[in-house]
């Protein structure tokens, strides 16, 4: 059997392991529940608005399947994704450490890269399980609301750019795991990354009026999810409007780049670092 | 002559000043029990670390079966069972599904790896519990799981690192009789520990370690001829006279003679056992009314704390 074919055979192995322990702690059948119920909850707390004047109100009702979408992905996949990011990727290589299972798992015929890899993938398949929920909920709330034709083409573009972030996330937060030994510190440095260095970066180049020059920040592709719906609204013929285009391709790249700089860095601290 | 496990020149430093191992060379012969000895913080887990590549050395090399340990593959562990230190349980999962995984990672078939687990929960007594999670086991029984999964792919060479830590005594009663199983089995086993006295008894040798140095190696039987009395200590019924004591330093082999009391003679004497019986038969002879004929014995944890304080002597 050659090197590769092993590496991927304990890597499925881990994979399979790692998602098997994620269902027996129950964890994910919570966060699953969470991603039913929140979408349906916004239906009602943020009901689609209908102007009084009568070109809003035809606008508002061409529009008003994509304006359910975005009222109930805005929060809730925000939400999911960082919240099921922190439960399975923040403790993805810290607890080997913290808990001292490491001293079970190690030693043993498979290359540490390969655990690691299924340990990665098992996050981002939890993540992605509930990503999907979300919007298989909202798809059925947008068909039950408005008809199966009513469906947004751009929910597709937004799914995409939800499943391309939550990989970005789930690699920030398994990067911290590698280098700290305690679930919770790796959780916490990733959030701070996330909510407050990337996006205090960018907040600083627009003071300093580099908006062209911050494309490489994560923070500035983060609401493609929701502008890939809203740059999808329809007119009414001859009525001037605006919409602000959404850079698509480059978030979706700048989002794989740092889902794989993130893991490729993660994996290689995390194969160096001794079991003390 | 090929080794189970060798070491030569291992070295471990974290940063500048600290050095766990210290030029650490030893070998282990195929299917011996070798116990490694030392008090804590020798380096004893360092090297049961190294061995199985959970850390890196500084220097030096280290070899299981003959294969260098540091090479980045780690098919080498395949034949290698370890336990170190108190490792963590998966907690969510039972034995049965824990070995289950770690039997698909040795590559055990389906068939053969249902029928292991059976065998080795039933061997470390856990058969009741093998669908239990694992978080309501106590520290005995999760270290006897933990060393189900060290033995589940019947491994050449095994790495006990204080295998009976925290156990009670009959849990280091059952864990001794396990290594006697595994030794008739055919395993080499290398046995960490800090007492002299836990291993002794399943030992074929002992490496001393101490400060990240090897300070002694001996088989068992050196130790215990090291240890055989060279002096008796009999009790008389009625008060020993200065002419009895004459006597008796008149006997072939009796060197010295301490009187502790009245009725009681500490005899030293040279040369083994033989002399001792002579020795007894001499003071039948004499007709004096013995009471006792006690060998004053030197303990094998006093032997292994002579050794360390004679180490730390010499440094001084």
């Amino acid at each position: 059997m050659t090197a590769l074919s092993n590496d991927l055979y304990f890597t499925f192995l881990s994979l399979r392991f790692e998602f098997g322990n994620h269902l027996k702690r129950k964890r994910i059948l919570v966060v699953v529940a969470f991603a039913i119920i929140i979408p349906v909850l916004l239906m009602y707390v943020f009901p689609v608005h209908i102007p009084d004047d009568d070109i809003g109100k035809l606008i508002a009702e061409m529009n008003a399947p994509i304006q359910r979408a975005i009222n109930s992905l805005d929060f809730s996949c925000f939400l999911m994704i960082y919240l099921t990011a922190l439960l399975f990727a923040s403790g993805s290589i810290s607890d080997e450490f913290e808990k001292k299972t490491g001293l079970l798992l190690y030693p043993t015929p498979q290359r540490r890269v390969s655990i690691f890899a299924g340990k990665y993938l098992a996050a981002l398949a939890a993540v992605l399980l509930v990503v999907s929920m979300i919007y298989i909920v909202v798809t059925a709330q947008v068909i039950g609301l408005y008809g199966m034709g009513s469906i947004p083409v751009a929910l597709g573009k937004s799914y995409l750019a939800a499943a391309f972030y939550s990989c970005s996330v789930v690699s920030i937060i398994y990067f911290f795991s590698s280098i700290f030994k305690k679930a919770l510190v790796s959780a916490f440095t990733g959030l701070f990354l996330l909510f407050l260095v990337l996006p205090g970066l960018q907040i600083l180049m627009d003071t300093l009026e580099l908006d062209k020059e911050n494309w490489f920040l994560l923070s500035s592709h983060v609401n493609l999810i929701t502008a890939v719906l809203n740059e999808s609204r329809v007119y009414p013929e001859g009525l001037f409007h605006s919409t602000v285009q959404a850079s698509f391709g480059t978030g979706l790249a700048v989002m794989i780049a740092y889902a794989i700089i993130f893991f490729v860095a993660g994996t290689w601290i995390a194969n160096r670092k001794d079991m003390i | 002559m090929e080794y189970a496990i060798q070491t030569k020149n291992l070295v471990k430093r974290y940063g500048r000043r600290f050095t766990a191992l210290d030029d650490i060379s030893l070998n282990v012969r195929k299917g011996n029990v070798v116990g490694y000895l030392g008090p804590n913080g020798a380096g004893k887990t360092t090297t049961i670390k190294i061995l199985t590549k959970l850390i890196k050395p500084t220097a030096g090399h280290a070899y299981i079966n003959g294969i260098d340990i540091t090479r980045p593959s780690p098919e080498v562990l395949g034949k290698v069972g370890s336990l170190i230190e108190i490792p963590g349980m998966y907690e969510f999962l039972t034995p049965v599904e824990m070995l289950t995984y770690f039997g698909r990672v040795y590559r055990i078939d389906k068939q053969s790896l249902d029928q292991r687990i059976k065998e080795i929960l039933s061997l470390v007594k856990l058969s009741d519990w093998a669908n239990k999670k694992t978080s309501k086991f106590s520290t005995g029984m999760q270290r006897r799981l933990a060393i189900a999964k060290a033995v589940l792919h019947k491994p050449d060479v095994l790495l006990l690192d204080e295998p009976v830590l925290g156990l009670d005594p009959s849990g280091i009663k059952d864990v001794r009789e396990l290594i006697r199983q595994f030794k008739n089995e055919g395993m080499t086993v290398f046995l960490s520990s800090h007492l002299l006295g836990e291993v002794a008894e399943v030992c074929d040798s002992v490496i001393f370690i101490d400060k990240g140095k090897i300070i002694d190696s001996k088989t068992m039987k050196d130790i215990t001829n090291r240890l055989a009395s060279k002096a008796i200590r009999v009790e008389f019924s009625s008060p020993v006279s200065d002419d009895d004591v004459a006597r008796i330093r008149s006997v072939k082999s009796v060197s010295n003679i301490d009187i502790l009391d009245n009725n009681t003679l500490l005899i030293h004497f040279e040369g083994g056992l033989p002399a001792s019986h002579q020795i007894l038969r001499d003071l039948a002879g004499m007709n004096l009314e013995i009471l006792s004929y006690d060998h004053d014995r030197m303990g094998v944890e006093d032997y292994y704390l002579s050794l360390f304080e004679n180490e730390s002597g010499a440094k001084q």
